[in-house]
């Protein structure tokens, strides 16, 4: 499979290609010399015989041990008709160094009681477990940085400072962009396409905080790591995506001992080193009018459970080790977006995401099915303003290693300008319960409460690509 | 009976005159390019846009049917100057159609030959707004620009489709030949507009005022892409009335209501103008977007 993928990559004639273009422009010297067929004809045994050639050339240089890419295709000069010639850039002007970005998201703010399903990039505040915090924290430094590699790749890498600790490789992967038949290989270490939100990064959010769903299911960091996607565009009246992914996921860090909050019990990371995580994911969109949009993703995942870290006075105790877990899910993205603001400033965005998850019996932890969702609608008032509501909840049904989780949130964003914005974020949080498995319900979940209110401050330096829809 | 007339219509639609089937796909950003490309291509181009006239076309949404139009592409035009950069490259990439990439010859920066005005000559930053680092890109208006664009569609249609340069170079020559007939025919409104003192929203206008030769005063985004605020406006409105400011020029997307006020206080004129083909149903190509400004220009002054 990889070997066919190279082999695509490299091809250095691709069907209706700049060089095809070029063989045609060679043919037009004699217009009409032939009838259509037959120069249809000509055109396929030039190209054969130039493939052929181009062929002996590589295999040549592969004997030799010098093997060059093919010379990236040229744009020809402008034709500007006799006009000027455009003024030449600035000196300095012109760069080949990666678009290169820094975006910050810092907070202060108060919570009560430490949250349970915590992720990667959510605000940490310094405080002892079960008291009170108050304070301002960073919750995130992303470095980005992103450019054309060549006629064949593009290339993005983004670092993060989750909370000051530590640089983290949040993504780093090259995406093809020559491949045929709509065909498009990412491979390095990168964000599953496994529903909507595990793709954005933090900027992304319309919340201070990811859903609840991301943590309990996909891990801290979401689903992310060293891996390999394949995904082609359906030739179909209507956008159609399919993925396919493999990811080599580490297991998740053991937590300290003699901490009472034991992280969730994790999906992935599990079992060899060589049980990989394979993810398939649909995506669907259908534009009505000009205004609305409805984007659906299916997603399923398989891999192997790590088990349930439990902290003891010792230790950590680890129980349902190595199960295969399996994970599926539905997302839908509905917007109202009118294409101009002659009418005003509004818009409209309903999220919702589910996932469900069978994780197989062990021998000290029975298996069976949980899941959870959410389902957030953001508002823009003003064309700096916007509202947005967001209900959570995890334990649909409750099962021996997942208790239940509500959560409700709200947040009100003003932003200043493209680059820099303000939020005011709260959310209430109730656990009804802890996980079945009595020795799993000494560990994470005692029954209760928690708030948190953060006001955050979000920049954006430098270049950063656009978001995709 | 059902069964029978499908039939009919089916045969009817078999024998209809169709476009050549080797007809190029042309896919621009912004309806005028597009419209160009018409003008050039006739017969044996497709034009489809991806944003609508009546839409800015700074922040057209990148909805994924977009890369499905992107993926049926031959050649993609689009403005340049980092006008499209909030949500084109993430539609070209989706569209997984090698020959529309940068640097291919699918891939046409519509503004390479364009004389671009307001080049930073200082070094930039963002507390100047959303700026483009590059120059203005709001060029597509002025007729000597209409040329420059026709003629590099002209040029990398020719490329695409030699058996087609021909035709292209012919329609090319019947454009501009065109072009030349429309300016003279609007020279007595333009003779009238030279010297007239404007406001405009954003500053999307500095190519048309260079041609007509109309005096900007002053701009209601403070620094573009940031919405006015209350000081701003007073000064602008100062301004407007010393200068005695005739009009006040805003694209017809935008939200008018402090544009009608400031118009209202300072003396000017507003008008809601169209700046794309398409922005209204009856503007159709380049010509009649460029006639129906200047005739609301003429009119108001």
């Amino acid at each position: 499979m990889l070997i066919l993928l190279l082999a695509l990559i490299a091809a250095p004639v691709r069907a209706g290609s700049p060089d095809g273009g070029m063989a045609s422009a060679a043919d037009a010297g004699t217009p009409a010399a032939a009838g259509a067929a037959d120069a249809g004809q000509d055109d396929e045994a030039l190209r054969r015989e130039l493939e052929k050639a181009l062929g002996k050339d590589a295999a040549a240089a592969a004997a030799a041990g010098q093997g060059q890419p093919a010379p990236p295709s040229q744009a020809p000069p402008s034709a500007t008709g006799g006009t000027a010639p455009p003024p030449p850039l600035l000196r300095g002007a012109q760069s080949l160094n990666p678009d290169m970005s820094v975006i910050l998201d810092a907070e202060g703010g108060y919570q009560r009681r430490p949250l349970q399903f915590l992720n990667g990039d959510d605000p940490l505040l310094r405080g002892e477990e079960g008291k009170k915090s108050l304070g301002v924290a960073v919750q995130e430094v992303e470095l980005a940085f992103s450019a054309i590699v060549d006629p064949y790749f593009r290339g993005d890498v983004f670092l993060t400072i989750p909370n000051l600790e530590g640089l983290e490789v949040e993504e780093a992967f090259a995406t093809s962009t020559s491949l045929p038949w709509n065909l498009q290989v990412k491979g390095g270490s990168f964000r599953s396409a496994f529903g909507r939100q595990n793709g954005q990064h933090l900027h992304m959010q319309d919340f201070t905080r990811r859903p609840l769903i991301n943590a309990a299911f996909l891990g801290a960091d979401g689903l992310r790591g060293p891996g390999v996607q394949v995904s082609w565009l359906a030739p179909l009246p209507f956008y159609l995506t399919l993925y396919a992914e493999a990811f080599s996921i580490g297991a998740p860090d053991e937590p300290a001992a003699g901490t009472t909050l034991a992280p969730p019990v994790a999906t992935f990371g599990g079992g060899q080193p060589d049980d990989l995580t394979y993810a398939v994911e649909a995506k669907a969109f259908f534009p009505f009018g000009d205004a609305w949009s409805i984007y659906l993703g299916l997603n399923g995942a398989t891999g192997v459970s790590p088990g349930l870290f439990q902290p003891t006075a010792a230790g950590v105790d680890v129980i349902g080790a190595n199960r295969r877990s399996y994970l599926v899910g539905a997302d839908l993205y509905v917007k109202w977006k009118p294409p101009n603001v002659a009418a005003g400033y509004n818009s409209l965005a309903w999220q919702t995401e589910a996932i469900w998850r069978h994780l197989d019996d062990a021998a000290d932890l029975p298996g069976g099915w949980d899941g959870g969702l959410y389902s957030q609608v953001v508002l823009q008032v003003a064309r700096r303003w916007f509202l947005g509501v967001r209900g959570d909840v995890v334990g649909i049904p409750t099962s021996s290693s997942l208790g239940q989780t509500l959560r409700g949130s709200a947040s009100v964003t003003f932003q200043l300008s493209e680059f820099a914005r303000v939020r005011a974020y709260g959310e209430a949080e109730h656990v009804v319960s802890g996980p079945s498995a009595p020795r799993v319900s000494l560990a994470p979940v005692v029954p209760g409460d928690a708030v948190a209110a953060f006001l955050q401050l979000e920049i954006s330096m430098g270049a950063h690509g656009a978001h995709p829809f | 009976m059902a069964m029978r007339r499908f039939a009919l219509l089916a045969t009817l639609a078999l024998c209809a005159p169709r476009p050549a089937a080797a007809a190029l796909r042309v896919v621009s950003s912004i309806p005028t390019l597009g419209s160009l490309a018409k003008e050039v291509g006739g017969d044996r181009v497709e034009v489809e846009s991806l944003g609508k006239g009546y839409q800015d076309p700074h922040f057209v949404e990148p909805k994924p049917s977009l890369m499905l139009v992107l993926n049926r592409a031959d050649l993609l035009l689009y403005v340049g100057l980092e006008l499209e950069i909030g949500w084109l490259p993430p539609l070209v990439l989706g569209s997984r159609n090698p020959k529309i990439q940068t640097g291919e010859l699918g891939n046409l920066d519509c503004s390479r030959a364009i004389p671009v005005l307001d080049v930073p000559t200082t070094k930039v930053d963002r507390s100047m707004g959303d700026i483009h680092p590059q120059g203005n890109p709001h060029y597509w208006l002025p007729p000597a620009n209409a040329r420059i664009i026709a003629g590099e569609i002209a040029q990398r249609l020719s490329q695409l489709d030699p058996e087609g340069a021909a035709t292209y170079q012919k329609n090319l020559a019947a454009f501009n030949l065109r072009v030349d007939a429309a300016v003279k025919k609007w020279q007595p409104m333009i003779g009238k507009l030279r010297g007239v003192k404007i406001v405009t929203y954003h500053k999307s206008w500095t190519y048309l005022s260079q041609w007509l030769g109309l005096e900007e005063i002053g701009y209601l985004e403070p620094k573009p892409g940031i919405p006015p605020d209350p000081d701003h406006l007073f000064r602008l409105i100062q301004s407007m009335r010393a200068e005695h400011v005739q009009l006040l020029l805003a694209e017809d997307f935008y939200n008018l209501n402090t544009a009608r006020l400031v118009a209202e206080k300072g003396g000017a004129k507003l008008l809601d103008l169209p700046t794309d083909v398409g922005a209204k149903p009856p503007i159709k190509d380049w010509f009649i977007l460029v006639e129906t400004i200047l005739r609301q220009l003429f009119a108001a002054v």
